[in-house]
């Protein structure tokens, strides 16, 4: 425990009219942790997320980056807190050209009258370049977002995370619907991203989640099952039990 | 995609030398007015195009802001008007509100009916030049606060708009006393700058409006390519993404839906000066979905085309309408052409037109260097 916390959630837990799709969970990041959530579909794992990045207001619980409390406060101001989140289905500006998405992205002042200027900063721009190399998208950076194949959606909306540089990154099924080649690439981006950044992915694909995994935590019905290092997960009888089956992790 | 930044310039610069020159050609004074107010649909154009191209906010009541633009400039120059003055009051008196005055009223703007004293500084031409451009702001200011920062997007705020234009369109005929209800205000004087009269009918006025539409038209360009008008795109495709980004959504739709508001009460005020009148027609429901099909038609997502499709349907409109076969049938004409414009050409005449240019410039670069038109 010689690292600091870079996201503390504690006791966490929304009330959907008598259903609780997250009942008290607890856990806490630390600073340049990559952390795999787990968890069968209705685990609550998205609905976690929601409630870090501000989607949905939590009835109990608290969530903390650093020490800056961050509970139910505005889904931007939660941004500007520190937490970038990519979403399950990937959102990019589609209309804009690539870089033109990661230029949004990379301006960091968030106000009106800010930004009634032209162009942008040279380091922004580095930033948009190096973002540009890290996800592959440098030959299609004059294009339009929306002309982009799924998986080089995806990898936009993770090189806009990057260029935002938030100090947490929250990525939602980063691997949904790819190929094998494009799971690779995907595995080596988000490794490239470890220890720059502290990084909580929900995922499904295990073959993916050894690829990039240090620390898990399960959920199962919106409670913290178990957690640990991968080799301990994949021997856990309960999470066998409740989440993998008789036939262990495929 | 993207056409290079020069044959943009090039664009707006021969539209603007167009304006400017228009004088040249046309000398009959009645089209030279024509063309002013043509020049004003123009800016209203650009407003569209500013909201519904570059916010995604389909504004179905534009006319509102236009309107009190107008109404504001035209309460100034009704008090500047000659029978005003001549009311033998001490104050200029609207001759209106005298023939409707109750018997033994006092013949005064402070008290000849109950809301008469909001007259009162009008009587200063630039107090309603002020109103003009700060009223439809405020209200835009007050609606987009209430509509973004509630998240209500789409069609709803489509909806909303709508009702409201035809709201305050009641109110404004309601108020009778002191807005001549639906007769409007008409008979006004000239604007005056520094003792130098607008007659409607001169070509300075013409240059007014013309001047004004370029500046509206230029200032509207810069506008959307800021950072702010980046990130307002990006809204518009995404405000989900853009509020995860961490932007202040409502803050930028409000900010540029009080710019559209902006743009369109001072072409409201500009039409005054040229038409020589303001009517609750500015208010109706027809005249606000009009300005949609300008935009539509020249194409929403590019300013000088909106601006371009404006003047244009009106130009062949008013020539339309000049045979008494087609003045019914241009009604048919204009809806059908907005039908295939939404479903064929969904840019509108700006996007033919870029289309045009960069295959043009495509070839030619084929032509020069085959490797690098490959990667466009």
């Amino acid at each position: 425990m010689s690292n600091k916390s870079a996201l503390t959630i504690e006791e966490i837990g929304v009330d959907f009219s008598g259903f609780k799709a997250v009942d008290g969970v607890s856990m806490v990041v630390e600073e340049g942790e990559l952390r795999v959530l787990l968890g069968a579909n209705g685990a609550g794992k998205t609905t976690l997320m929601d409630l870090v990045s501000g989607k949905t207001k939590s009835t109990q619980g608290r969530v903390f980056v650093e020490d800056t409390e961050i509970t139910n406060r505005e889904e931007h101001e939660i941004a500007r807190a520190g937490i970038g989140r990519k979403f399950q289905i990937p959102s990019v500006f589609r209309d804009l050209t690539v870089r033109r998405n990661l230029e949004v992205a990379s301006c960091l002042t968030p106000g009106v009258f800010a930004n009634l200027g032209f162009g942008f900063p040279a380091e922004d721009r580095d930033r948009v370049d190096e973002a540009l190399e890290l996800a592959g998208l440098r030959e299609q950076a004059g294009r339009r977002a929306g002309e982009l194949s799924h998986g080089q959606t995806q990898w936009l909306e993770l090189a806009m995370l990057i260029v935002q540089n938030r100090k947490i990154i929250l990525l939602d099924e980063p691997t949904a619907g790819m190929t094998q080649a494009e799971t690779f690439k995907t595995s080596q981006i988000i490794n490239g991203l470890k220890g720059r950044h502290t990084l909580v992915v929900v995922e499904h694909d295990m073959a993916f989640v050894r690829e990039i995994a240090e620390k898990i935590t399960v959920l199962h019905l919106g409670k913290v099952l178990a957690e640990g290092r991968i080799h301990d997960i994949e021997r856990n009888e309960e999470v066998r039990r409740a989440y993998l089956g008789s036939k262990g992790i495929a | 995609m993207t056409l290079p930044r020069s044959v943009t310039i090039a664009a707006y610069a021969s539209f603007v030398a167009a304006l400017m020159l228009l004088p040249l050609v046309v000398s009959d004074p009645f089209w030279l007015n024509r063309f002013a107010k043509y020049c004003v649909y123009g800016i209203l154009g650009v407003s569209i195009a500013l909201s519904w191209g570059y916010a995604g906010v389909l504004n179905l009541g534009q006319g509102l802001f236009f309107g009190l633009g107008a109404y504001m400039i035209a309460m100034s120059l009704k008090l500047a008007s000659a029978t005003s003055l001549q009311q033998g009051s001490t104050t200029p008196l609207p001759d209106f509100m005298l023939w409707n005055s109750e018997p033994g009223a006092v013949t005064d703007l402070c008290c000849i009916n109950k809301g008469s004293f909001l007259w009162i500084p009008f009587q200063w031409q630039w107090f309603g030049v002020a109103m003009g451009l700060a009223l439809p702001t405020l209200v835009a200011g007050i609606l987009g606060a209430v509509i973004f920062r509630k998240r209500i997007a789409g069609v709803f705020v489509s909806i909303i708009t709508l009702a409201l234009v035809l709201l305050v369109r009641l109110v404004l005929i309601d108020a009778q006393p002191i807005t001549n209800g639906f007769n409007g205000l008409t008979d006004l004087g000239w604007f005056t700058v520094a003792g130098f009269e607008f007659d409607p009918y001169v070509t300075p006025t013409y240059y007014l409006v013309a001047v004004s539409l370029s500046v509206v038209l230029i200032g509207a360009r810069l506008l959307v390519e800021t950072r702010a008008g980046l990130i307002l795109q990006a809204i518009r495709d995404d405000e989900n993404r853009a509020r995860y980004l961490g932007f202040d959504v409502p803050a930028y739709q409000i900010f540029f839906f009080c710019v559209s508001a902006l743009i369109a009460g001072f072409a409201g005020m500009l039409y005054v000066l040229a038409a020589e009148f303001a009517s609750p027609t500015f208010m109706d429901l027809t005249f606000s979905i009009t300005m949609v099909v300008w935009a539509a038609v020249g194409g929403r997502s590019s300013i000088l085309g909106a601006c371009i499709g404006a003047m244009l349907i009106n130009t062949i409109e008013a020539s339309m309408s000049e045979s008494a076969t087609f003045m019914e049938a241009w009604k048919v004409v204009i809806g059908l052409m907005f039908i295939l414009v939404v479903l064929y050409l969904p840019r509108g005449i700006a996007g033919v037109v870029k289309d045009g240019i960069g295959r043009l410039l495509g070839r030619r670069a084929v032509a020069a260097a085959p490797v690098v038109a490959a990667g466009e």
